[in-house]
């Protein structure tokens, strides 16, 4: 790995990881975002790492407690979100780069999927931990996975987009120019 | 056409993703309609249903019913009342018993009271209850009514 890439990937992961230790309502993080956009602008090797980082690193300062048995499974949710990201970012090269709607639209429902993914994964987690049914502990945070999924799909509709321009001005790249939107 | 097959696969999964969400609210009711019901089984023995009528026909010609509101055993009119509606009462120790001065907001207007009545199943017909609210013991399955009302001796 190039210094330039560990460079990029200690600062991915140093956002990440001080935005997840910043004190927030529950269920309501911007981890997901930036593994995404990470995996989406540097590929899915950079996602998955950042993801996987920052979940080990939260799993032990996380201001909600140590993660204990949990960590692997916030470690492999986290990091298949950003991996998907890269494999987003390669489908939408290969198949022409959808409009800015169209990219806002399509983020916020895989957004609600892998965020869901995420859940259920974790969930896992708390089941073996727990030692309780798989189908009751998923209903019985039903709330919290409404509200995790929710914030995530407006996070990922909204930001995303604008994310992407931004990072990719600042490091002099145009990865993703899109197709101007008529209003 | 792949940019469709890819958005399509996407609004698939969104689409599944909310399904399954609505799936687990569903279910979180779900149990927790079985975790009352649970409980109502559990004090069957110590709570009975009755039905409660307010009927405001004479102010803007609503009726609402509470029907089967479960209530302790031996509970009087006016708590079972209470369970359903805010009431504002006023003790009398001449009377020994409550007086009604408004439910929901409706207060005593007047010469508009808030009567009470019990339904006889044997006569079938409504009758004034003759003592205060907290005075009358209802039973198991019994419908009373609230009447905001012009009485008859008035």
């Amino acid at each position: 790995m190039r210094a330039k890439n560990i460079a990029l990937l200690a600062v991915m992961t140093s956002v990440c990881v001080g935005i997840q230790l910043t004190p927030r309502p529950p269920q309501i993080e911007f981890t997901s975002l930036i593994c995404f956009l990470t995996g989406f602008l540097f590929g899915s090797f950079f996602g998955v790492s950042v993801g996987a980082l920052t979940m080990l690193i939260n799993g032990f300062l996380s201001p909600w407690g140590f993660g204990d048995i949990n960590i692997p499974f916030q470690i492999l949710g986290m990091a298949l979100i950003g991996f998907v990201g890269g494999v987003y970012r390669k489908s939408c090269t290969r198949a022409g780069n959808p409009s800015a709607r169209w990219f806002s639209l399509e983020v916020s429902f895989l957004a609600a999927f892998l965020t869901l993914i995420y859940e259920i994964i974790v969930t896992v987690g708390f089941v073996i931990f727990l030692n309780v049914n798989i189908i009751v502990a998923l209903i019985l945070g039903a709330w919290f996975t409404v509200v995790h999924v929710v914030s995530n799909t407006v996070l990922f509709g909204t930001a995303l987009f604008g994310l992407v321009r931004i990072v990719s001005n600042v490091l002099g790249e145009q990865p993703w120019s899109y197709k101007k939107e008529v209003l | 056409m792949e940019l469709q097959k890819r958005s399509l696969i996407i609004l698939c999964l969104g689409w599944l993703a909310s399904l399954a969400l609505a799936s687990f609210v569903a279910g979180y009711y779900y149990m927790e309609f079985q975790n009352l019901n649970g409980l109502i089984e559990k004090y069957e023995n110590v709570i009975m249903r009755v039905n409660i009528c307010i009927d405001y026909k004479e102010l803007n010609e609503t009726v609402v019913w509470y029907n089967d509101t479960i209530v302790s055993l031996g509970c009087n009119l006016l708590q079972a009342t209470e369970t359903v509606a805010l009431v504002n009462s006023t003790y009398s120790p001449a009377q020994q018993a409550s007086f009604v001065n408004a439910i929901n907001g409706v207060s005593n207007h007047g010469a508009y009271f808030w009567m009470w009545q019990h339904w006889n199943d044997v006569q079938e017909k409504w009758e004034y209850g003759d003592v205060g609210a907290d005075r009358y013991r209802l039973t198991n399955n019994e419908t009373v009514r609230w009447r905001y009302e012009l009485p008859s001796y008035t």
